[in-house]
């Protein structure tokens, strides 16, 4: 195993080296955290991590359609000689439906046994990404981009181990620059996208604005978790994410 | 039958229309944004902005903007079309003061006794959490207190006019009703009403009950989403606090059939070794 990297496995034998730490030995074996995989994941307390995203200023952006942000230069309050900007005006009717992404049905990850069906998740009560606790069923984060959308991150993730053994999207870690990561799509042809990096985000610096982007280049990011396991939390230090681009 | 609750006389020419504004050349940072909708039936009007002409031949249901304007104070005035001046105000002049960065809509609507009149709602543009939508209903309509009514179930009760209520959502299409306060016959729908995740949706009920045209309008805030707090976001006990108790229960069994076996057999010690290792 990769130097830094933690199976679950490994995670729970460390875990007696603590005296007096069975309780969460226990909890280990029946509550693998960030990869509940069984047919009635218990819920463990929650931990102290990951609040809500940010509080950076809302953004503004206002109208049925797409409006180009306003341009952030300092001009100052224009002369009535200026050019007259124009104010769009439209029926207020609900807006059309925005034309939908098809959705991703499967991922595989080359030179692994990564094969899944993908489904769309949305988000928990907690405000969590929403995974489904098989472990050989990944998700996709249905109210970002979808894979092959014009701008975006589309979001795939799947937990990293089961009750008893480590799941496929452990070796996500150890992928290297230039595999290949094919997407099924329902109704749509399948996309092939190509890794360019591996990283670690640890889970206390989550950076939700920037791996759930809905703007910029368009990439598909495959997570799980990853990095040390923690006792005291119950769950992984980091998450693990692939980016990968369109070939 | 249902589209035809919502504002649809503008027309697709509307949609393209573009007018020019009496306004300041370029959005600056800090800006107010400013919409204006036309919610009085049967009138066609020209808005003011500080004496200057800024919506021409503006048309019932029809929703201009946003505008982008310096914070401060502004005269807003509503005339009949074709009007030379703002001096002959049908609506207004009134004074609205727009903070930095705040985002508004002007309503030129009647009030609930059937009087023209102007309100300036605040719209909350604050990020959404994740996987939600909100809806806010605003009763600008010549009509008596209303009830919103979600599938036939009040979802939002005796609003009156110009009141506002705020509601925060999973995504979905909502078939929405009005009704007169604690009745569930509908004066206005039902209509489907789109909640989309990350978006604000504001729908706005005006016309006249009496004159048996109200109906709704809709203006959306797109870009308020925010992003989950964790992936996969384990640990979410709080929720599903019944099926914790039990599971507690087993949990501790486990535990203490553990230690036995672990205690028992000095792997503790052992496996801690192992630990020192790497």
């Amino acid at each position: 195993m990769n130097r830094g990297t933690t199976t679950a496995g490994e995670s729970r034998r460390r875990s007696f080296d603590f005296a007096g730490a069975a309780f969460l030995v226990a909890a280990a074996l029946l509550l693998p955290a960030c990869a509940p995989a069984g047919p009635t994941p218990p819920q463990p307390p929650a931990a102290a991590s990951s609040p809500a995203a940010t509080s950076s200023p809302a953004a503004t952006a206002d109208g049925a359609t797409s409006p180009p942000a306003p341009p952030a230069t300092t001009a100052p309050a224009a002369s009535p000689e200026a050019a007259a900007p124009v104010v769009p005006v439209r029926p207020a009717t609900p807006p059309a439906a925005a034309p939908q992404e098809p959705a991703p049905t499967s991922l595989t990850v080359a030179g692994t046994s990564i094969d899944f069906p993908v489904v769309p998740g949305g988000v928990s009560d907690e405000g969590a990404m929403e995974i489904p606790d098989a472990f050989d069923l990944a998700a996709w984060y249905r109210f970002g981009p979808a894979p092959g959308a014009t701008a975006g991150t589309a979001v795939i993730a799947g937990h990293i181990d089961t009750k008893s053994d480590n799941a496929p999207f452990s070796q996500l870690k150890s992928l290297a620059a230039g595999t290949a990561i094919r997407v099924g799509r329902d109704g749509a042809p399948a996309l092939n996208y190509r890794v360019v990096k591996v990283e670690l985000m640890a889970k206390d610096s989550f950076d939700g604005e920037a791996l759930f982007r809905r703007s910029g280049p368009h990439e598909l990011k495959v997570v799980t978790c990853g990095g040390r396991w923690l006792d005291e939390r119950m769950d992984y230090s980091d998450n693990v994410i692939v980016t990968a681009v369109l070939e | 039958m249902r589209n035809t609750i919502f504002t649809a006389g503008a027309g697709a020419a509307a949609i393209a229309a573009a007018i020019a504004l009496a306004g300041p050349a370029q959005a600056a940072e800090g800006d107010a944004q400013l919409s204006v909708l036309h919610g009085v039936p049967g009138l066609t009007v020209d808005v003011w902005v500080n004496g200057e002409r800024t919506l021409d031949d503006f048309t019932p249901g029809t929703l201009a903007g946003p505008l982008a304007l310096p914070a401060g104070a502004y005269d807003l005035a509503i005339t009949a079309s074709d009007a030379a001046d703002a001096s002959a105000a049908v609506i207004g002049p009134v004074s609205v003061t727009l903070a930095a960065n705040g985002n508004y809509t002007a309503v030129a609507n009647l009030d609930a006794a059937g009087k023209p009149t102007a309100n300036l709602f605040t719209n909350n543009v604050s990020q959404i959490e994740a996987g939600k939508g909100k809806l806010t209903v605003r009763h600008t309509a010549a009509a008596p207190a209303v009830d919103v009514l979600a599938g036939g179930t009040a979802v939002i009760s005796n609003l009156a006019n110009p009141n506002e209520q705020t509601l925060t959502l999973d995504p979905g299409t909502i078939p929405a009703a009005v009704a007169a306060a604690g009745t569930t016959a509908p004066v206005i729908g039902p209509a489907d009403v789109t909640v989309a995740e990350g978006t604000h949706t504001i729908v706005y009920a005006w016309g006249s009950l009496t004159d048996k045209n109200l109906q709704l309008a809709v203006q959306t805030i797109e870009g308020l989403h925010s992003a989950p707090g964790s992936v996969p976001g384990a640990l979410d006990g709080s929720a599903k606090t019944a099926a914790v108790e039990p599971a507690a229960i087993a949990l501790g069994f486990g535990a203490i059939a553990i230690a036995l076996l672990f205690g028992g057999m000095g792997a503790a010690r052992a496996l801690g070794g192992l630990r020192k290792q790497r």
